[in-house]
């Protein structure tokens, strides 16, 4: 039996171990609940905002500040003697809002603030402007024009020729996040769970550890690549609903698929996926029990890549962002981000992705024999050294 | 006739592990032919284990030689389909259907997928769990789940069988239907090495022995000739009506030692070649002795004979 057959039999196994369709659909419908709970949620927690509520004000407010209100609020006089007693009331019942002048100045007295202190407060700048624009013979488009930014007239000698790049840059960093994401859980499960149930001897008794962890890797980052090909034709699904509710025909979405784009982002994400499997599945490999193992904070590592497609959108030119378009553990989102984004020649695609693809056989190489030296570590966790100690010998 | 000739199927020359200071396996040397039930006996921590797992490749030897030559070929390391192997340490997937899980360990081991369903329902009928081959392991009993480990190891029809301590945590009943299992494999043609503490159920089937203490090798024969050799001592154990008197025992004409079972018996080994005409002679003269029982050592206690003189 030859290598690729046993390496194509164990990532069988582990793919069909973790990808589960039935959970995968049950997720997403989950997620469609929670979302339309906290669309609809919102929505319904903000209707009122735009409710027309009542005020009360002293008599001897300005009566053109009232005639600007009326339409807004509902104004209830209170004559000046009452004020102290309202304020009392508004402690007492935590509820009222009273607005009172004096001099140039406005005082409003509520039991907290709230959005709608806030609304009063836009009302009473407006009408403040206006008041100040008569005193000094001001026209509303005086107004205007001093307050208009300058006209800048912008030429850039590189323009982007599609902004479509970048949201698929954008969705294909967002879909390698999440394979990273989900595989990781995977992984940590797949190979801390068989050394807790001591599946590893009688495994590795048939094959090697680099069969072993190569099938563990591919398995479970094609379990990843599968929820990222889910979530994608969710995303597409989701883009062409949108494009039909903003009135944009459905046609506009092959803009945004732009072929070039995919065929640089593709094997970048793939390749990106595998090396941090192969990072996650040697970390793996020296737990022993995840729940009492201090190396379980490596697991949160690939948010490096979270923060490296932040980092380039910002400034794609700097030194930062150069480094990181070519170190293999953020360049498979930050490389075609940077070449969305900014003009960056083929060779420094080629050669990062060729770093990329090198660093992947590498730590695969790594991951199989750390874990081929820890299973040798019986009754207790191995450490670093131990591990570096052995990896010698063997 | 070249055919009827044994051959041996696993050449272990010399080989030695340490574990940083502590010496696993120390200078040991066995040949394994075609056919055997090889038993590889010692104490728990005698380095039975450490070798096994240097035969298979699992950690590798600081020193010595390893040649297998199974189903034609001659290798330092055998091809996985050839052999089967139940470790020390039992595990399989709890939470997967146990069929499932049968059918990917024989493929891992270069079955075809059909075969090894086919023979994973013949051998989980054999068992009696048929009705359950769709039911996760976690649902079996200890003792079901040891048979489906043990079925794990065969499915593939292996040509060399090591079975690391296969009777622990068995019940008496379920021992002995193991070591059926093994005669009929056995009896199919495999070779089996066998690694274990029990001696009394290892008697039962072993062809030859090895006896390790410590990483070293104490004997490596046949059963037979073991017997041969260090059975030739008569042991007697007697009951007494009231507590044992040692001291006259201690005088007795041949004896070499005198293991107190409890207050009222007592168990006598005789030197080789001791009249024991003579010993029943002076054994009369003892009062209070109301049963006597004679018999030639087991291997259980050539083996603590062996240990002693080592």
């Amino acid at each position: 039996m030859n290598y690729w057959k046993k390496v194509i039999t164990v990532t069988h196994w582990e793919f069909s171990r973790f990808f589960k369709p039935k959970n995968e659909a049950i997720g997403i419908v989950i997620m469609l609940i929670v979302s339309s709970v906290f669309y609809f949620g919102g929505k319904f927690a903000l209707s009122d905002s735009d409710k027309k509520f009542e005020i009360s004000v002293i008599e001897n407010i300005d009566s053109g500040l009232i005639e600007s209100m009326k339409d807004e609020y509902f104004i209830k006089r209170i004559p000046e003697q009452q004020k102290t007693k309202f304020i009392e009331k508004i402690k007492k019942e935590k509820f009222g809002i009273l607005l009172a002048s004096e001099g140039e100045s406005f005082n409003l007295f509520a039991y907290k603030n709230s959005r709608e202190i806030e609304k009063i407060k836009n009302s009473l700048n407006e009408y403040h402007a206006q008041r100040e624009m008569q005193r000094i013979g001001l026209s509303p488009d005086e107004l205007s024009a001093i307050l208009s930014p300058a006209q800048v007239v912008e030429s850039f000698l590189y323009s982007n020729e599609s902004k479509s790049r970048i949201v698929l840059a954008w969705l294909f960093a967002c879909l390698m996040i999440l394979a990273v994401f989900v595989s990781f859980a995977y992984q940590f499960t797949a190979i801390t769970g068989e050394k807790q149930l001591k599946i590893t001897e009688q495994i590795v008794s048939a094959i090697s550890p680099q069969i072993w962890m190569d099938g563990k890797i591919f398995g479970i980052s094609l379990t990843g690549i599968s929820s990222m090909l889910t979530y994608s034709i969710l995303s597409i699904l989701g883009g062409m609903l949108y494009f039909q509710f903003t009135g944009t025909p459905i046609s506009s979405i092959i803009d945004y698929l732009y072929l070039p784009s995919i065929l640089l982002y593709l094997p970048f994400a793939l390749a990106g996926i595998l090396t941090w499997n192969a990072i996650l599945a040697a970390i793996a490999s020296i737990i022993t029990d995840p729940n009492n193992s201090g190396k379980s904070a490596l697991m949160i590592l690939p948010v490096l890549f979270v923060i490296a497609s932040f980092l380039v959108t910002r400034d794609p030119d700097s030194g930062l962002t150069l480094f990181l378009s070519w170190f293999p553990l953020t360049s498979a989102s930050s490389m075609p981000m940077r070449w969305a984004i900014t003009e960056v020649s083929y060779w420094q695609v080629g050669g990062s992705f060729l770093i990329l693809v090198l660093t992947f056989y590498f730590l695969r190489k790594l991951a199989a024999k750390i874990f081929r030296v820890s299973i040798l570590i019986t009754g207790k966790e191995p450490s670093f050294s131990e591990v570096y100690k052995l990896s010698k010998q063997h | 006739m070249i055919d009827n000739i044994p051959k041996n199927v696993l050449e272990v020359n010399s080989i030695s592990k340490d574990f940083l200071n502590v010496k696993a396996v120390n200078n040991i040397s066995f040949n394994v032919e075609q056919g055997d039930i090889f038993a590889f006996l010692g104490p728990n921590g005698a380095g039975k284990t450490t070798t096994l797992r240097i035969l298979l490749d699992i950690i590798k030897a600081d020193s010595g030689k390893i040649q297998w030559n199974l189903n034609g070929k001659s290798n330092q390391l055998p091809e996985a389909s050839h052999i089967g192997y139940l470790p020390e340490e039992r595990g399989l997937y709890l939470d997967i259907p146990i069929l499932k899980s049968l059918i990917y360990l024989a493929s891992i081991r270069g079955m075809d997928k059909k075969d090894a369903k086919k023979s994973a329902l013949e051998w989980l009928e054999k068992i009696d769990l048929a009705d359950r081959a769709n039911e996760k392991l976690q649902v079996l009993s200890k003792g079901n789940q040891q048979k489906i480990q043990f079925v794990a190891s065969i499915l593939h029809q292996p040509t060399f069988l090591i079975l690391d301590e296969p009777f622990s945590g068995l019940d008496p009943l379920n021992q002995e239907i193991f070591i059926d299992f093994i005669k009929e494999i056995n009896n199919q043609g495999t070779t089996i090495l066998l690694s274990a503490h029990q001696m009394p159920l290892v008697e039962k089937i072993a062809k030859k022995v090895f006896l390790i203490n410590n990483g070293m090798e104490l004997y490596n024969g046949s059963l037979s000739s073991i017997y041969q050799t260090f059975g030739k001592k008569h042991i007697i154990e007697l009951q007494f009506e009231s507590d044992v008197n040692e001291f006259t025992l201690r005088n007795l004409s041949g004896i070499e030692s005198v293991n107190i079972i409890d207050d009222f018996r007592v168990k006598l080994t005789f030197e080789q070649l001791t009249d024991m005409k003579s010993v029943l002679n002076q054994l009369v003269k003892v009062e209070g002795i109301s049963d006597i029982t004679s018999y030639k050592p087991d291997l259980h206690e050539i083996f603590l004979q062996l240990i002693k003189n080592a």
